[in-house]
């Protein structure tokens, strides 16, 4: 059998420990953090870029997809199978390569989990700045693949802002390395274009990005309110003031309950949004911040300001928001998470427009905003089993992204395109930016053997979300 | 008088009006690059115009090199072919400016100064010091993805671009990412075109990611004596609480020459750290006792000068490669590029190959970057100082870097090559060049391996 044959070359390659092909092993890989597709024909474990090379060669002299993978936690269907092929996980390439603290960078095999290298570099005082909210299973290799986001880039930058140079496997087999340790180097930027090209346009077997130093001093803020409008109303201020947090984060009240029940952060059961800002930097810097961000805070009606005491207190108050999806899977069979943007002055008017959405669809919908930076995540709560609510949810969160576009946002700020949102893609571009955009996809990955089906729309389902949402639970 | 036929000058005017196109020898003559003389200047008022005039010019296979204030028009390799200076000056709309969301988008012609007088009554900037200053164009400023000190704090354009409108070859007009700060919808075909020198499309308008001023602004100026203390202080910095905004070492040359810029600060001949912090009172004050203590401990002396005093040696700090040119006809000025731990010792290397071939030189690095402007003020013939920057760049490329020319006369770039190794990445450059300008029309033979 073709299959056989192939799998044994794979084998050859990376010895039995290193390929997957029994179905109930590769059912495993037929989803990621969005939903559930194909079963791929084989999933491999590379430990070298070597490896990756051998790989894609025989891969592309068969003219199998190719489907990269880091952890799977992508929330957009970045990793999932759509028209057969093989999964290559880089989770097994999970070496920190080098550590370089007095030139403030580190080179790192794609399968480091991204909080990992922090912890590698925390007690010399520094730290790598871009922290999703899986960041204790998403690997660095998935974050640039989607550049990634997370509460700290309001002030920092996302990740294509850290990451300085890549190794990259393109899909003919031949290497590239762009960048480096250094800035500026001469030619194209190409690791800017390959951050955030989704596993579409080459593989990253290295990724060289650089680590800041751990400020001085970190205060943490929960502002609690009894209206929305009154949290929302707070960031815009603070942002009029002329202070950058390093982190400003919103919950709503539906969250923050569900959070609470699950964390016990000490998140108020009554109220209706709590804000987490964060300041960082110097003691002084701090300090006075601090005192300015309570000011504007009690200039909007908030019911208390609450100062994270000790590291242990923050740590808490941050489990809670980064587990808030997890707490929300707890009390709904399945929740669906989006991700839109907008400028952050029209928070007030989204969230009417959100909860007209929930009322007009039936659902109740728990938001969660990086709100500095306009980066809206509602989670729409359905049950799966329902058809009726699988397909509502699906429009209701259409409308939603259809709404951001509309006000000058995005489509997704931070969770990336995959095949959830590629058709929605003309909600935000022209067929000529789309162009545009092909003809790069069409140099690098001419025969669109790298993750296909994912990033530009295919143009047979038009304008629609499609996605089965089933797996957020 | 070859390149551009009387039918395609005729066909550009009807694009952009006969007043918009300029083919006087005079007008022509200020925009020629390395010897090379453009037939015309023309000047699009819209970007549709822009788009218009870059078919008209592939489809008669016409050289068009773009520019806004032509601050930087001579960075590059020679043009292999030079008909049409496209100036972006007129695109000057402010499309939008959104001070609460700190984000404007504005046009490709818009003054770095106009810029910043628009964002500074709502105490927000764009934080860059580029060559150039006020006088340079934003689109200009994109393009080259330049900057100067103060990207120790705050990065380049590249950090700070949101989206832009730019015209192709094909005649159309593209938008790359949008208005909001945080987007990963598609492909980020901004980063291709923010350093790309002009060579893959002619960007229209910007849209741009603003920063609160700081409350307050001092300089502190530590002299050092010699490198090494140079570099135990940057180290010494670096490792401390202090967040500069922005850290360049001067050289003795430099220093003297800045220095006289600003009042009572005595002259001197010695490098000198020069350090700009920002924030409130009281940390300004904190920043200057860790700057005392750690400028004791190597037996350097610190200064203080407000922001008022010293913001024009700032900009002449900026303006390094310009003053240089301006002040020593014949110098060459190089960039390297280098993992920050190297600059203090590719400095001495430098300085060593240059006294060996008694040429003199002036430098201002950022250590705490590791970026370093050389000028070789007074390379005795063409011969020595393409030998001299063949020798340089081996030494940054050696150390994980890399150095590009950014001006020397015609015939030092005729022997070497501007931009240096171009590295594995460079086929697939190639490649994109060829994709969205396949008739290799946009300032062909300029920028990195000769596309």
């Amino acid at each position: 059998m073709k299959m056989n044959t192939f799998t044994r070359e794979l084998i050859a390659i990376l010895g039995p420990e290193g390929v997957l092909s029994r179905p109930e092993d590769l059912m495993l890989y037929e989803y990621d953090g969005l939903s559930t597709l194909e079963t791929p024909e084989a999933v491999v474990f590379p430990t070298s870029t070597e490896h990756v090379i051998q790989i894609v060669r025989l891969a592309s002299a068969r003219r199998v997809p190719i489907i990269p993978r880091g952890a799977g936690t992508g929330l957009s269907g970045g990793a999932v199978v759509t028209s057969g092929g093989i999964v290559v996980s880089l989770a097994r390439m999970k070496k920190i390569v080098e550590i370089d603290l007095e030139n403030q960078r580190a080179r790192v095999q794609p399968g480091v989990v991204n909080t990992d290298l922090t912890l590698a570099v925390a007690d010399a005082g520094y730290y790598y700045a871009p922290d999703p909210s899986s960041q204790k299973a998403c690997t660095i290799g998935g974050n640039v693949a989607e550049n990634s986001g997370g509460p700290h880039t309001l002030a920092y930058g996302v990740t294509t802002n850290h990451v300085l140079g890549l190794e990259a496997v393109l899909p003919d087999g031949e290497v590239i390395r762009t960048g480096g340790k250094c800035w500026d180097l001469p030619g194209y930027d190409l690791t800017g274009l390959m951050v955030g090209s989704e596993g579409t346009l080459g593989i990253v077997t290295e990724i060289t990005v650089r680590l800041m130093r751990t400020p001085e001093a970190v205060e943490t803020l929960l502002a609690v309110y009894d209206r929305v409008i009154d949290a929302t109303k707070t960031v815009a201020a603070i942002t009029a003031q002329g202070i950058t947090p390093a982190a400003l984060e919103m919950m709503d009240g539906f969250t923050l309950r569900a959070v609470e029940q699950a964390t016990h952060a000490g998140y108020p059961m009554d109220s209706a949004a709590v804000l987490l800002i964060e300041v960082e930097g110097m003691r002084e810097a701090v300090k006075e911040q601090a005192e300015q961000i309570e000011a504007v805070c009690a200039k909007n009606q908030v019911r208390s300001v609450r100062h994270a005491k000790t590291s242990d207190e923050r740590a808490l108050l941050w489990k809670g928001r980064k587990n808030a999806f997890g707490a929300l899977g707890r009390i709904s069979p399945n929740y669906y998470v989006q991700d839109g943007v907008i400028p952050r002055t029209k928070l007030p008017e989204m969230l009417e427009f959100i909860e007209e959405v929930a009322r007009k669809y039936d659902f109740q919908i728990g938001n969660i905003f990086h709100a500095g930076d306009g980066n809206l995540h509602p989670l729409l709560m359905y049950d799966a089993r329902d058809l009726d609510q699988s397909r509502r949810v699906v429009k209701a969160a259409q409308e939603i992204m259809a709404r951001c576009a509309e006000l000058g946002g995005s489509i997704t700020g931070e969770h990336g395109v995959g095949v959830e949102k590629n058709e929605l893609m003309p909600l935000v571009f022209s067929q000529d930016d789309l162009e545009f955009q092909r003809q790069i996809k069409n140099v690098m990955n001419p025969t669109g053997s790298f993750n296909p089906g994912k990033v530009l729309p295919s143009g047979k389902m038009c304008g629609e979300l499609r996605v089965q949402v089933s797996a957020g639970g | 008088m070859a390149g551009v036929p009387e039918a395609v000058r005729t066909a550009l005017a009807a694009i952009v009006g006969e007043v918009q196109l300029g083919t006087e020898p005079s007008v022509c003559e200020v925009l020629s690059v390395d010897g090379r003389v453009p037939d015309c200047v023309i000047y699009p008022g819209s970007a549709e115009q822009v788009a218009k005039t870059l078919k008209c010019a592939a489809d008669n296979g016409l050289a068009v090199v773009a520019f806004g204030s032509a601050t930087k028009l001579g960075i590059g390799n020679p043009p292999r072919k030079y008909d049409i200076a496209l100036c972006t000056r007129n695109l000057t709309d402010v499309r939008y400016y959104e001070p609460s969301d700190l984000t404007a988008g504005v046009g490709a012609g818009m003054k770095f100064r106009d810029l910043q007088n628009l964002f500074k009554p709502d105490k927000l900037w764009l934080p860059l010091d580029p060559a150039g200053g006020g006088e340079s164009t934003i689109g200009g400023i994109v393009a080259a993805n330049v900057s100067g000190p103060l990207r120790h704090f705050y990065g380049t354009p590249r950090d700070m671009v949101v989206g832009m409108h730019v015209a192709t070859t094909e005649g159309k007009l593209i938008k790359t990412g949008g208005r909001v700060v945080k987007n990963v919808a598609g492909y980020d075909l901004g980063k291709l075109l923010i350093g790309s020198y002009g060579t893959l499309g002619v960007i229209t308008e910007v849209n741009l990611k603003l920063f609160p001023l700081p409350a307050e602004r001092k300089t502190f100026i530590l002299s050092t004596g010699t490198l090494g203390v140079a570099r135990d202080l940057r180290r010494s910095i670096l490792a401390s609480p202090v967040e500069p905004l922005r850290m360049v070492l001067l050289d003795g040359k430099t220093a003297g020459v800045i220095g006289q810029g600003v009042q009572s600060e005595r002259m001197s001949n010695e490098p000198q750290i020069w350090l700009e912090a920002g924030g409130s009172k009281s940390v300004v004050d904190r920043i200057w006792r860790e700057l005392n203590a750690l400028g004791q401990a190597v037996g350097a002396q610190v200064h203080t000068h407000d922001n008022e005093d010293t913001a024009g040696a700032w900009q002449a700090i900026s303006d390094f490669a310009s003053w240089t040119g301006k002040t020593y006809p014949g110098s060459v000025v190089l960039r390297g590029t280098m993992p920050i731990a190297n600059s203090e010792k590719f400095l001495s290397l430098v300085q060593q190959e240059a006294q060996n071939e008694k040429v003199r030189m002036a430098s201002v690095a950022q250590p705490g970057v590791g970026i370093v402007y050389l000028g070789l003020l007074n390379p005795q013939n063409s011969g020595q100082a393409a030998g001299l920057v063949s020798r340089i760049r081996n030494a940054a490329e050696k150390s994980d870097g890399a150095l590009v020319v950014i001006s020397a006369p015609a015939e030092v770039k005729a022997q070497v090559d501007a931009w240096g190794t171009a590295g594995t990445g460079f086929e697939l450059m190639r490649k994109l060049k060829a994709a969205w300008d396949p008739k290799g029309i946009l300032s062909p033979g300029r920028f990195v391996g000769a596309v």
